[in-house]
């Protein structure tokens, strides 16, 4: 989760992403900024993010981001 | 028959609410089949077969996707880790192969009635260039109503399926009426099935209450197009068709009069069919949110056209940037210039993609491959300026937060899709840039009011459209703050809700752009 | 039950409202004489009782052709254009009956066109689309708002009161056709419905008790008509002794049907009908039965028309 944060930071540095519930939905993460977030994920954690879960309802915040992480993880 | 045709809002849609009501529930969505396949013959006439041949395949297609992943999981129990991955790639292969066939099957209908005459002009073109002529004969075939809509929704009904997002449909019928429910049919939204499913078999009785909102959409609609863009296309018209005469500023006007042109109508359009399939519950998404209102570009996309943004956002965009070759190609990249270049070559890529499909779904032409490869560029160089926009900001103590820096972004964005506008509703590519050049070269803002009361408008319309055009920015507003405004006025005291209702009525009526010496705008996306 | 009498309420205040501001709009002595619907469904009620000449009726391809305020500038007479788009016969008679009653004119002219239109041929839900429109009662008023308002704080009739188009059509598109030599001289005959013969009847009797010359004409069209048409007009008219002038076959009218039709060759468009409104005065003037009223104080709403109506061609 620490290293989720950071990478988000990074990305959008303006936005409080502990709090956040609407990323995707108040558009704080456009489609470019979400690519970027995925291939730094992909990198970090060692996962593949299929294209399916690629839905707001997984990217609206930092908590459903890790969740999908961890979930992802199992699964492999 | 049209959505603003009063035989289809104020006659058909309540006969049929009264026969929906009355039949009982189970037969309720083979009423609203019957009804869409009727509407749709009313464009269509005996063209309705190739609707029912995409239902049918998709239905057909889907079924099969089931039943392989079915026999899959039987064949998975009990194997060894090493033979599960082999069943599980001849069988992801063979699903894979009934999904490509399907798409294709069904995008080649979509070629045949809306690109062959294009292709066969460029390829005439190309043939003559080594002295052939008329190499290929010229077609014109009328399509289906709705055929880039409905196709659309084919295949991500299909997709959807292969990704395991949705269960294939089992009954038939069910398809049927998701491809060519009547309101969604011909201007869309673009709908999902995931998303429509439950309610549009529900079969719910019509409420009162359900009704009434429907209708105060409905007439909201009928408000947009008949007051402001029938209203708008006298002027429009004469611009575009006649622009040498014009002045610059004249043609800018004529830009921005049109891209509010298209936002009424479409958005107009998108509220009577929003309304009407809110009349049997079932709710629609919302295509449009406030567009006008975007910071950027990119931002602009997502509150306009939204259920085609986000289709393309699904079913292209991501599927292209995360592929293989599209990853191979920008690891390299990542490795010698980091992850935002990467990125940014990976979405790049994507638009680029999205972009062409985009030009090219709004009709065969140059024009439109034009518009798309415009907004292309100017969201890519959004992205790649962004961080140095930011530094600017800091730099000079600019807060991007600060009301003026947003004012100043709207009216940028603004701008920006005014000339995307100008350049899609102009008359060919050519037409297009020598407007463009006026607009750049001619300032001759002398001219400008004689122009304007020239233009087939006079002064009475010019203040119809100003508090016509008022009323729609508040109700915009309100929304934008997100404030339910008919749940609002339904609180209201009776008579004070009447008035309303027949204030907005008697403005339809009598300030309606109407009869005769006025030109209905025709349904713009229906072409499409 | 609640809901369905609020509804039923909903509707009665606003037929109520309808009727209401169907008085504000429409012009006001014609309601009283012939009733909301009716003077909204009919354009020439709204003209000055007993001042029209002559009465066009037909289909848009009268609308399209005859451009009365032309006529009046080079003849002085006063013509009016009683056309419909897709203009059924038995439309036709009561257009015709409708113009006797209110205007009592020397003559009526009869677009051919109309005897061939089959009612079979209209979609199923053309009578209701028709019906709709009569009830309401805005279709060709509703725009009076700009003179209503205007009147209302100037306190003065000023004269955009006067329809200045007196039923004319102002198109200015142009696409030029394909077809060339469109009359060719045949011995073919094409057949009239017989609901529509049964109707021209009704209209040739219906002219003759009221003393009002009737004339069938054919506008200048590549579309619409040919030479089996123009033969079993005239062998059908004639046989009730009716006249009948083919303007297809007028050399005279000249039409460039490269600039002058507004959709290849089906109906004229404005430079179109200037030539045939020219031609349609000069015969006019050559039936000696009307007369040039230009310089007669009581037409002097017509002159102030041709201003306004020369204002509104851009």
């Amino acid at each position: 989760m620490e290293k989720l944060l950071e990478i988000l930071e990074e990305l959008e540095p303006d936005v409080d992403f502990e709090n956040c519930e609407n990323l995707v939905d108040g558009r704080y993460l456009d489609s470019l900024t979400i690519l970027s977030l995925i291939s730094e994920i992909e990198d970090a954690f060692d996962v593949q993010i299929p294209t399916v879960e690629i839905v707001p309802a997984n990217f609206n915040s930092a908590k459903k981001i890790w969740a999908l992480i961890e979930r992802l993880q199992e699964e492999d | 028959m049209s959505y603003f045709n009063v035989l289809y809002a104020f006659v058909a849609l309540p006969i049929l609410v009264a026969l929906y009501n009355i039949v009982p529930k189970k037969i309720r969505p083979i009423l609203l089949l019957l009804a869409s396949y009727a509407f749709f013959f009313s464009y269509s006439k005996f063209l309705i077969v190739f609707v029912m041949l995409s239902s049918l395949s998709i239905y057909l297609a889907g079924r099969k996707m089931s039943s392989l992943e079915s026999k899959k999981k039987e064949k998975l129990e009990g194997l060894e880790k090493e033979e599960k991955k082999a069943v599980k790639e001849t069988y992801q292969k063979n699903k894979r192969n009934v999904l490509v066939f399907t798409i294709i099957f069904n995008a080649f209908f979509l070629f045949i009635f809306k690109y062959l005459g294009f292709f066969v002009k460029n390829t005439n073109h190309l043939v003559s260039f080594f002295g052939g002529n008329n190499f290929l004969p010229i077609i014109k075939l009328a399509a289906p109503i709705g055929i880039s809509f409905y196709t659309l929704q084919a295949i991500s009904y299909l997709v959807d399926i292969y990704r395991e997002k949705i269960e294939a449909e089992k009954k038939l019928l069910k398809v049927m009426l998701y491809l060519s429910f009547f309101p969604t049919v011909v201007e869309g939204p673009i709908t999902r099935y995931g998303d429509i499913k439950d309610t549009i078999y529900e079969g719910t009785r019509v409420t009162y209450q359900n009704f009434c909102f429907g209708y105060q959409r409905i007439l909201f609609g009928f408000f947009k197009k008949m007051v402001i863009a029938d209203r708008l296309n006298i002027f429009v018209k004469i611009i575009f068709t006649d622009y040498m005469s014009y002045s610059g500023p004249a043609i800018f006007l004529g830009a921005i009069f049109y891209t509010i042109l298209l936002y009424m109508e479409f958005s107009g359009t998108m509220d009577v069919v929003i309304g009407s399939a809110e009349m049997f519950g079932i709710t629609l998404p919302e295509n449009f949110r406030q567009p006008f209102f975007s910071k950027n570009i990119s931002e602009f996309w997502s509150r306009w056209h939204i259920s085609l943004g986000q289709w393309f956002k699904d079913y292209i965009f991501y599927p292209v940037s995360l592929s293989k070759p599209v990853k191979k190609l920008t690891t390299g990249i990542k490795k010698t210039f980091g992850n935002r270049v990467s990125s940014l070559t990976m979405g790049g890529i994507a638009l680029f993609a999205v972009w062409s499909l985009n030009g090219l779904w709004h009709g065969a032409g140059y024009q439109y491959l034009f518009f798309g490869y415009y907004h292309f560029t100017l969201i890519l160089l959004g992205n790649i300026f962004e961080p140095w926009i930011v530094a600017f900001c800091t730099k000079a103590h600019i807060n991007r937060k600060s009301i003026p820096y947003r004012i100043f972004q709207t009216v940028k964005t603004c701008i920006l899709v005014f000339i995307g506008e100008l350049f899609f509703r102009a008359d060919g590519l050519r037409a297009g840039f020598s407007m463009m050049k006026r607009i750049l070269t001619d300032f001759q803002f002398h001219h400008i009011g004689r122009e304007i009361a020239s233009l087939g408008l006079d002064i009475k319309d010019y203040i119809v459209l100003a508090i016509a055009l008022l009323f729609v920015l508040g109700i915009s507003i309100l929304r934008e703050r997100r404030i339910p405004i008919r749940e609002k006025i339904s609180k209201k005291p009776l008579v004070l809700r009447w008035t309303l209702y027949y204030v907005l009525i008697f403005a339809i009526l009598i300030f309606g752009a109407y009869g005769k010496g006025y030109v209905p705008v025709a349904p713009i996306y229906a072409d499409f | 039950m609640k809901n369905a009498l609020k509804s039923i309420l909903f509707m009665g205040i606003f037929f109520l409202l309808l009727i209401g501001t169907s008085y504000w709009l429409l012009p006001q002595e014609a309601v009283y004489h012939y009733g909301i619907i009716k003077t909204a469904h009919y354009d020439i009620l709204g003209e000055e009782k007993d001042t029209i000449d002559v009465v066009v009726v037909g289909d848009s391809l009268i609308y399209s052709a005859v451009s009365p305020m032309e006529i009046w500038h080079e003849y002085g007479f006063t013509v009016f254009d009683s056309a419909t788009q897709g203009q059924l016969i038995r439309d036709s008679f009561k257009h015709v009956q409708v113009a006797v009653e209110s205007q009592h004119p020397k003559m009526i002219l009869l677009e051919a066109n109309v005897l061939y239109r089959d009612a079979k041929n209209k979609p199923w839900s053309y009578d209701y689309e028709e019906w709709f429109k009569m009830y309401n009662p805005y279709q060709g008023y509703h725009n009076n708002w700009k003179r209503r308002l205007l009147t209302m704080f100037q306190n003065e009739d000023d004269f955009t009161n006067i329809n200045v188009f007196k039923g004319f059509k102002y198109i200015t598109d142009s696409e030029p056709t394909t077809k060339t030599n469109y009359m060719k001289k045949s011995k073919k005959k094409k057949k009239i419905p017989e609901e529509n013969q049964r109707y021209f009847q009704q209209i040739v009797k219906y002219c003759k008790d009221n003393n009002v010359k009737l004339v069938v004409i054919s506008t200048p069209s590549m579309k619409v008509w040919n030479y089996a048409k123009h033969n079993g007009i005239e062998k059908f008219v004639s046989s009730y002794g009716i006249d009948y002038v083919d303007f297809n076959l007028d050399d005279t009218i000249d039409i460039d049907w490269n600039t002058e039709t507004r959709d290849q060759g089906d109906h004229l468009n404005y430079k179109g009908a200037i030539k045939f409104s020219h031609a349609l005065g000069a015969y006019l003037k050559k039936t000696d039965l009307v007369v040039d009223h230009r310089s007669d104080s009581a037409y002097q709403s017509w002159n102030e028309g041709y201003r306004i109506y020369q204002k509104s061609l851009k």
